[in-house]
């Protein structure tokens, strides 16, 4: 058994400790209320002269929880399916079936897609060289260690967008961190609007400049889908998707037009009597019913708001894919616009379905008011590559339009008007400047190499906060005073002991939060309660052994030392397997619960070190100077 | 001061209506779970809860028709905390995103236009990620069992480990089943179980643990001592000294709980009631269930060999 002096040096050096981790969180407290006492200039000569400081004691102060001070916690999960999808090459039906299959099975867990993915290529007996990577002899493991590695990447470089966005959003102390294979956990202290928020994270910021197909062309396609779904257009297509194989499918010819229309359109179709004009133009011109093409012969076509989904349903069905041209592709307009009655239209857009640019070339952008119409716009710059790209693109198209495309949404689609050689472009029709702030951080963060999804999302308003910490103050402040009140009053002096080393407890709990950089959040403070009740236990336990060797017969000082030394197998033990289920805890929990289970874990060796040691000397001091203390 | 002088209790003479009544209990609870089952909050459910605050004591009648309005009148809607002014609204359907949370602040301010609210806090949990906490809970529980049970049977026997593991696995489905039977019950009190919920099983686990400990190293030293008296003595003799400190402990422990559930805020307060209860299970059946056991098991082993 430690001697006295060992036992004072460890108290000291723990107390030390504490005192130095504690330090910075008692330096910014300061350093807050002095600023918060000082105004305008003041203020700010207070912060230039002690920036470094205030810095460094902002760092390592013991931080609170977000239930405590308010703000919002989001996890993301990286959408790797989507990744696999876009790294791949030759992409055809087999591919897209197998890629449709991983997605359904892993949308039930958190596990690993790539290792399901090679399965499926393993099941139906097709190599994965076939579609990712440059050998065509790889073999399948070495593939997928290819896409273990790209995904990683991706993974990180999302991490990195996500950061650059948060940056930029301008919040303090964010706490970004990758959590398992494909997540993320982004903690935003402070932050209200959760609307803004997830725009933020969730835009992949794709920008990509496009041509827009001919609007004769454009229209012939829509006139052919128009009369597909009317049925008058043969419906026997070569299916082109195998190279070289030759399979024809058919559509299944309807065996009552009206029955495959009301299939289509999703019930809406007009009832069979029904002959009224209005009727009978959908019947006939099924497509155009909903969308109708520009009058003024630019290909484009618009579309009431309440008809968006049902049109962009039609255009995902296959048979309508296979009469658009592969190099085609039909883009929804970001916004809708209201026309004189009030109503509500989108736009579509015939695209060249690859871009001429994208966002990759943008260096810098700038949220700003158009000096023309004083409305909210984004100002873009590009490097020297993009700008002779632009130059080239925007000299070969003079007159034709380009399309401006971010997140596959067409925010605007001006005409050339002449060749722009100074790599500049702007993004218009913005509804608001706050839109507009936020476009800019997500193009200056960069694109997310692949879609985002937020899969939790907590947000606690600042009064809630507030609360809590009031709560949690005055529960612990209670909760004190009756633990020691109660000691006092059921051991005398012991008891009295004990409380004072019971204060040492609090201090080391905090001190090793501080020293692991970890958070206080209310169910830790709930912890530290509760240890508080905990440490009496320790007490306990040595206070009745003592009483028990005093009954016996044995002087103070021998009751004591065997008090001690009868009491220690019990608190080990039993304080041991409380900190198990602390640990298990700890391991199996997330956010506020891990919060609990570290003030439970500390908090708990803190109550052993206080009762078994600190109390220990202060008896032996007293015992020594011959005062012998009362155990009631 | 004391509480307990000497005490001579005859607890292992009387185990088997010990037995009994924890039998009657684990039933009563299990009944409850059965029948009417339990309430899972979003952590592991699935959903959107949201917070809000009137600037008066709202109607809920009224909420629940603004609710209906925009196609969300299955939400459970409840009161918050000690104000009367804020209400917990919880869905379970999945929406796009902020969408639902949207949809529950508009039609709160269409639907009331004379009681403004303001949004306090939200939150939202893909199913996905339900299934996910409902996993690490039950993982969480097992391990614990485990872990108790390794580290009793090396510090003391394997019948003891086994004793503390059929007393814990007693408070937790007692406790599951009180959670059933009180839930809704007490206006104010909301006992879906969320993990804090699952926090407080694995610290009831261990306090009770505890307890069970601080007897079996007890009964342990006491053996050593008289090696004369038979087992049941022993542990008579054992439960009956530890007694004034099983009792003092527990109670101080409840009373900082009960401290937790009336000052400590809503978030800790089904935690707090949960361990609460959780004490007192736990002290019954470390002082009733566990030696009992113990005793049981080795007088049967020994009546094997």
């Amino acid at each position: 058994m430690k001697n006295q002096t060992t036992r004072i040096a460890l108290i000291v050096a723990a107390v030390a400790l504490s005192l130095v981790f504690l330090w910075p969180t008692v330096q910014d407290y300061r350093f807050r209320k002095q600023l918060s006492s000082l105004r305008g200039a003041d203020s700010l000569s207070y912060v230039e002269q002690n920036q470094e400081a205030m810095l460094k004691a902002k760092l390592k102060r013991v931080k609170l929880g977000l239930d405590l001070q308010g703000g919002m916690r989001v996890v993301l999960e990286v959408d790797v399916i989507q990744l696999l999808n876009d790294i791949a090459k030759n992409r055809d039906d087999n591919f897209l079936t197998i890629i449709g299959d991983v997605r359904k099975e892993s949308s039930a867990t958190d596990e690993s897609v790539i290792p399901a993915l090679a399965k499926k290529f393993l099941e139906r007996g097709i190599r994965m060289s076939r579609y990712y990577g440059s050998n065509i002899r790889a073999e399948d493991a070495e593939v997928t260690a290819y896409l273990q590695s790209e995904t990683e990447k991706a993974i990180d470089r999302a991490i990195e967008v996500v950061r650059n966005r948060v940056d930029q959003y301008r919040v303090s102390e964010p706490n970004i961190q990758k959590q398992g294979s494909r997540r993320i956990i982004v903690e935003l202290p402070g932050v209200k609007d959760e609307n803004e928020v997830r725009q933020l994270l969730q835009g992949t910021a794709l920008l990509e400049f496009r041509l827009l197909k001919d609007a004769q062309i454009a229209y012939k396609v829509m006139e052919n889908i128009d009369k597909l779904l009317s049925g008058k257009l043969d419906t026997t297509f070569a299916d082109t998707s195998a190279k070289g194989k030759q399979s024809v499918s058919k559509v299944a010819a309807p065996k009552k037009q009206t029955d495959a229309l009301q299939e289509l359109l999703g019930g809406n179709a007009p009832a069979e009597g029904d002959t009224t004009s209005a009727a009978k133009f959908q019947r006939e011109n099924p497509f155009f019913y909903y969308v109708r093409p520009d009058q003024r012969g630019s290909g484009d076509g618009y579309v009431e708001a309440k008809n968006r989904d049902r049109v962009i349903a039609l255009l995902a069905r296959p048979e309508i894919q296979r009469v658009i041209p592969t190099d085609m592709e039909f883009s929804w307009s970001a916004k809708a616009t209201t026309d004189k009655a009030g109503n509500q239209f989108y736009q579509i857009f015939p695209l060249k379905k690859s871009p001429e640019l994208t966002g990759a070339v943008i260096s810098d952008a700038r949220s700003s008011i158009s000096p023309e119409d004083g409305r909210p716009i984004v100002n873009m710059e590009m490097n020297s590559e993009g700008s002779r790209e632009w130059a080239r693109i925007t000299g070969a198209n003079i007159n034709k339009r380009v399309a401006i495309v971010l997140d596959k949404a067409v925010f605007s689609a001006p005409v050339v008007q002449n060749k722009i050689t100074g790599g500049r472009s702007q993004i218009s029709n913005i509804d608001s400047p706050n839109e507009a702030r936020l476009l800019e951080i997500v193009l200056r963060a960069g694109a997310l190499p692949a879609p985002v999804a937020i899969i939790e999302q907590r947000s606690v308003g600042p009064s809630l906060g507030e609360d809590s910490i009031r709560a949690g103050f005055n529960s612990f402040t209670i909760a004190f005073v009756f633990t020691i009140l109660f000691m006092v009053v059921y051991y005398h002096n012991a008891g009295g002991i004990a409380d004072f080393a019971l204060l040492f407890n609090v201090l080391f709990i905090m001190g090793v939060l501080a020293a692991f950089q970890a958070t206080l959040t209310l169910p830790g403070i709930a912890g530290v309660i509760l240890t508080l009740g905990m440490a009496v236990d320790a007490n306990v336990l040595i206070n009745e052994r003592i009483r028990e060797e005093l009954a016996g017969g044995k002087t103070v000082r021998a009751a004591i030392e065997a008090g001690y030394a009868k009491a220690f197998a019990a608190i080990f033990d039993s304080n041991i397997t409380t900190m198990l289920t602390g640990i298990v805890l700890y391991q199996f929990g997330t956010g506020p619960i891990q919060g609990f289970a570290l003030t439970l874990i500390i908090g708990l060796a803190a109550s052993m070190f206080s009762a078994i040691v600190i109390t220990h000397v202060i008896f032996n001091l007293m015992t020594d100077r011959g005062m012998n203390p009362n155990f009631g | 001061m004391r509480f307990f002088k000497k005490t001579v209790i005859d607890f292992i003479g009387k185990r088997n209506l010990w037995y009994f009544v924890s039998s009657a209990m684990m039933l009563v609870g299990m009944l409850s779970l059965a029948f009417k089952g339990i309430n899972l909050g979003i952590d592991f459910r699935g959903g959107t809860e949201v917070i809000v605050a009137f600037a008066t004591p709202p109607q809920i009648s009224d909420v629940r028709t603004a609710m209906r309005a925009s196609g969300l009148g299955a939400s459970e809607i409840k009161t918050y905390g000690t104000s009367d002014n804020a209400l917990i609204i919880r869905t379970t359907e999945q929406g796009q995103g902020s969408t639902l949370i949207n949809r529950i602040v508009g039609s709160l301010q269409q639907g009331m236009p004379t009681n403004p609210s303001t949004l306090l806090g939200s939150s939202e949990i893909f199913p996905k990620i339900g299934k996910e906490l409902r996993q690490n809970a039950l993982y969480a529980i097992v391990w614990s069992f485990v872990a108790i049970l390794l580290y009793i049977a090396i510090r003391f026997k394997f019948v003891y480990g086994l004793g503390a593991v059929i007393a814990i696995v007693h408070d937790v489905f007692t406790t599951f089943g009180f959670l059933s039977i009180l839930d809704g019950v007490i206006p104010g009190l909301n006992l879906e179980i969320t993990t804090e919920i699952i926090a407080a099983f694995l610290t009831l686990i261990g306090v009770s643990v505890n307890d069970t400990v601080v007897i079996f190293d007890r009964i342990r030293e006491n053996e050593k001592i008289h090696r004369s008296l038979s087992l049941g003595e022993i542990m008579n003799k054992s439960l009956n000294e530890t007694l004034s400190r099983t009792i003092i402990t527990s109670g101080t422990i409840f009373v900082v709980l009960m401290v937790l559930l009336f000052f400590g805020g809503e978030v800790n307060r089904g935690f707090a009631f949960t361990m609460g209860f959780g004490i007192l299970t736990g002290t019954y059946s470390s002082i009733y269930v566990a030696s009992a056991i113990v005793l049981d098991w080795s007088l049967w082993s020994k009546k094997k060999s």
